[in-house]
């Protein structure tokens, strides 16, 4: 029985090293886009979304895509870093990561391993410690709370921000292609003697 | 002590005719019969050992036959406890004994069993308020051992308030109390002076739901009441009880064989009462310990066995403690011990009273179970009767696997996302902060059934690259119905707290409780981390409508039609725009990478400044 367990647990563990954490995933993304996506890299053996219960809504989307072998997801995670990729929509970059056991939902047991627990009285000196400790760990907790958000803040702000710059190099561009089109700019050249053209080499002027 | 050789040799006795089959004339129909010393009539409610259960199912006859071959058959028409439906539906309990009617069509309804599955009567009192019902009076429905108004359809799985013409066939006026039930039957004339007795008999094939035992000071409200109410079941018990009390004198025997005959006379005398005197007495004597569990040593005349020891006593003082006593050589009878609670039920193991001894060895697996589980409360000391609930205090109390059983598990389990929203619109859910994040729900799951005997499930959140590395959450529901409301309560808070809390709170507020108490009483799982308890709110899977950092350009969106509009995934090209909005993305991550680093690093400086000061480990 428990070698059963232990050889469940290696598996798991090794399972562990294969998977490649994703973050910064689009809510559009679904698990066919993330397998084709990661397909060039390697084979995918399963892709899991992990679900978000209590962080803000507006998190991105992660998931654990597990590859067949530990290289592949090696490769995945180094190629990721250095260069920017993108899925189901740019700019943002999807962020990969080594997985961690504590990002499955469905881990086994570690085997060997004995949980012991007592209530605390009021009355025991360690009461007072443990309280404290209590109380620290909510005030942790409000603290990555606060930090997630701040978080959010700052993404949605610099996503407007490159969003207004796209839309004023659209712009201009479109202006260009407009004018170029309906024989504006042709006109003001031969107006200003200037030549026009694809292959525009140096202006003369005359 | 007579001893009754090896298999069962009730006695059985047909009583009154039927008729026979229309097919096969061979095959007999009884009205009545008399078995192991009771009587039974057609309609009886009866107690059904199922092979390999532990705990026997509730049922009602309604078929008795002899087949051609000399079978004993019944057919059962099943009664069903509210944690067998509570997995798919919220229950909420008008009395804490009820139990529900199997009606409808489909798996579940009822059953042909063997008649010698039949481990005694039980007094079921239907307290619907039917006017075909002969209402039962005040003393009735105290003194039943269930009752029940409701039914479950098991096709379409609801809970039904009406009660139609016929069920499973039979007639309603069958179902409804039959007009010269309703008076304890002369078996149950029980008075046992001592209070304190712990309970045993009486309670013995009576499941108790309302609580657990666990305080002594408890018990005796418990027991008075008791006392009163008729024994239902199984009279073997009856006699248990007195010869317990003389064999109890006796200094137990190590030897648990297989054949546990704790319960000497099973024999036929009915109406006979043991007199708990002789047995308190003695049990009082007795140390506490559940050495008392030699007794499943004890040899039965009766041929019965009981796998657990039949602790009689010493259950109340033993924390959430079922006892059940399981039949090994006589796999159809059963006689059930249960003096505490029947907690929560999803634990149906057996289980033997804590024993520091350990001296059962009852071969059947579930006594691994039940060993695992005497250690774990093995530092409970019994035999500290001021301090109901939990002993607090150095011992840490070893986390061990929750036991598995989970009979209610006819319409398999909701998967997790629906009952987590379930158990959240009913209050249900508890987060549990500052685990070790190492830990699998599994592993939860068990800590949580340790410490409050609650079943639940549990399910660790999952990190993301945002989760603290220092402690884990993990989200759990606890299926808590209202009747064992009580019996948590009253476990898992000091005598002053919650006695009177009203048994029938709803389950918010009870987990609100387990909440507050967690602020009373910490509980702390190795590493020393006290467990932190809140009801959470979470937020359910819902697809966000905006993004942040994907930008479409709208022109070009329009242009090219919605097929195209979702761009391929790539890695984009160092000369293009994109490369270098990405640049910039990656530009924030990275500041904020450190920013979560130092955060959780000054946190981590925090906890292990405050760790330090932990006097015990």
């Amino acid at each position: 029985m428990e070698s059963g367990k232990q050889n469940e647990y290696a598996a798991f563990e090794e399972k562990v090293r294969r998977t490649v954490y994703l973050d910064n995933l689009s809510p559009n993304v679904t698990e066919s886009i993330v397998r084709t996506a990661l397909d060039q890299y390697g084979t995918v053996k399963s892709v899991e979304f992990i679900p978000n219960y209590l962080e803000p809504r507006n998190m991105p989307q992660c998931a654990l895509v597990e590859m067949e072998k530990g290289k592949q997801a090696k490769v995945v995670i180094s190629t990721l870093s250095e260069f920017p990729f993108m899925m189901s929509g740019m700019p943002r970059p999807v962020r990969a990561r080594a997985a961690v056991a504590e990002m499955f939902g469905d881990r086994p047991r570690k085997p060997g391993r004995q949980i012991r627990i007592c209530w605390l009285d009021t009355a025991d000196p360690d009461f007072e410690v443990a309280s404290k400790l209590k109380q620290l760990v909510k005030r942790h907790a409000t603290e990555t709370a606060v930090m997630l958000k701040h978080q959010l803040e700052k993404e949605e702000k610099l996503a407007k921000q490159q969003g207004e710059t796209l839309k004023a190099n659209y712009k201009k561009y479109e202006m260009i292609d407009s004018l170029m089109a309906d024989g504006a700019a042709r006109r003001l050249a031969r107006c200003y003697n200037l030549r026009v053209s694809d292959d525009s080499g140096p202006s003369t002027f005359h | 002590m007579v001893e009754v050789d090896g298999i069962e040799n009730l006695e059985f006795k047909w009583g009154k005719k039927r008729g026979t089959g229309g097919t096969n004339t061979k095959v007999q129909f009884y009205e009545s019969f008399t078995y192991d010393g009771l009587d039974y009539t057609l309609y009886d409610n009866v107690y059904l050992h199922k092979e390999g259960e532990p705990l026997p199912y509730l049922g009602k006859l309604i078929k008795i036959w002899e087949t051609a071959s000399r079978l004993k058959k019944v057919k059962v028409l099943w009664f069903f406890q509210p944690s067998e439906i509570s997995n798919y539906l919220f229950v909420e309990l008008a009395h804490p004994n009820e139990v529900f009617l199997a009606s409808g069509e489909g798996v579940g309804l009822a059953n042909i069993n063997p008649l010698e599955a039949i481990a005694g009567k039980c007094n079921v009192v239907c307290i619907s308020k039917d006017d075909r019902n002969p209402q039962p009076s005040d003393e009735d429905i105290q003194m039943a051992d269930y009752v029940f108004y409701r039914t479950f359809d098991v096709g379409q799985r609801i809970i039904l308030d009406k009660i139609d013409g016929k069920i499973a066939g039979i007639d309603v006026k069958f179902i409804f109390n039959q007009s010269g039930s309703l008076k304890p039957c002369s078996i149950h004339n029980f008075s046992v002076d001592e209070p304190a007795s712990e309970n045993a008999i009486e309670t013995n094939g009576r499941v108790v739901m309302s609580k657990l035992n666990s305080s002594e000071n408890q018990i005796p409200e418990d027991d008075r009441q008791v006392e009163q109410k008729p024994v239902v079941a199984e009279n073997g018990f009856n006699h248990k009880a007195e010869e317990n009390s003389d064999v109890k004198a006796s200094s137990v025997k190590p030897n648990l064989s297989l054949q546990q005959e704790v319960v000497p006379g099973v024999v036929s005398e009915s109406g006979e009462l043991a007199k708990t005197n002789d047995r308190s007495g003695d049990r009082t004597g007795l140390s506490l310990k559940i050495k008392a569990n030699a007794d499943s040593k004890l040899k039965n005349p009766s041929g019965e066995e009981i796998g657990c020891v039949n602790q009689v006593k010493s259950e109340e003082k033993l924390k959430s403690v079922k006892d059940t006593v399981e039949l090994d050589e006589r796999p159809h009878k059963k006689a059930k011990l249960d003096n505490s609670v029947k907690v929560y039920s999803d634990k149906e193991t057996t289980k033997c009273a804590t024993e520091p001894c350990g001296t059962a060895k009852i071969p059947s697996k579930k006594l691994k179970i039940d060993d695992k589980f005497k250690k774990s409360t093995n530092c409970k000391s019994p035999a500290v009767p001021s301090n109901d609930g939990i002993k607090t205090g150095d011992k840490a109390m070893e986390v061990t696997r929750r036991p598995d059983s989970d009979r209610s598990k006819w319409f398999g389990e909701l998967p997790w996302e629906e009952s987590l929203q379930d158990a959240h619109e009913f209050g249900k859910l508890v987060l549990f902060q500052n685990l070790d994040p190492a830990y699998s729900s599994a592993e939860v799951e068990d800590i949580v059934w340790n410490a409050f005997s609650e079943t639940c499930r549990a399910k660790m959140v999952q990190q993301t690259a945002y989760s603290s590395p220092h402690f884990g959450i993990n989200l759990s529901q606890d299926k808590l119905l209202l009747y064992s409301s009580q019996g948590k309560l009253q476990r898992m808070l000091l005598k002053n707290w919650m006695r009177d809390a009203c048994c029938y709170q709803i389950g918010a507020s009870i987990v609100k409780l387990c909440c507050d108490l967690l602020e009373l009483m910490l509980v702390r799982v190795c590493c020393i981390k006290p467990l932190v308890a809140s009801i959470p709110n979470p937020c359910f899977s819902r697809k966000q409508s905006m993004f942040a950092g994907h930008l479409i350009v709208d022109k070009l969106k329009s242009q090219r039609e919605m097929k195209e509009a979702v761009s391929t995934s790539h890695s984009s090209q160092p000369n293009t725009v994109e490369y270098d909005m990405a640049m910039e993305w990656f530009l924030m991550t990275e500041r904020s990478n450190q920013f979560w680093k130092k955060l959780y690093e000054q946190q981590g400086k925090e906890l292990k400044k405050l760790r330090v000061n932990f006097k015990s480990k």
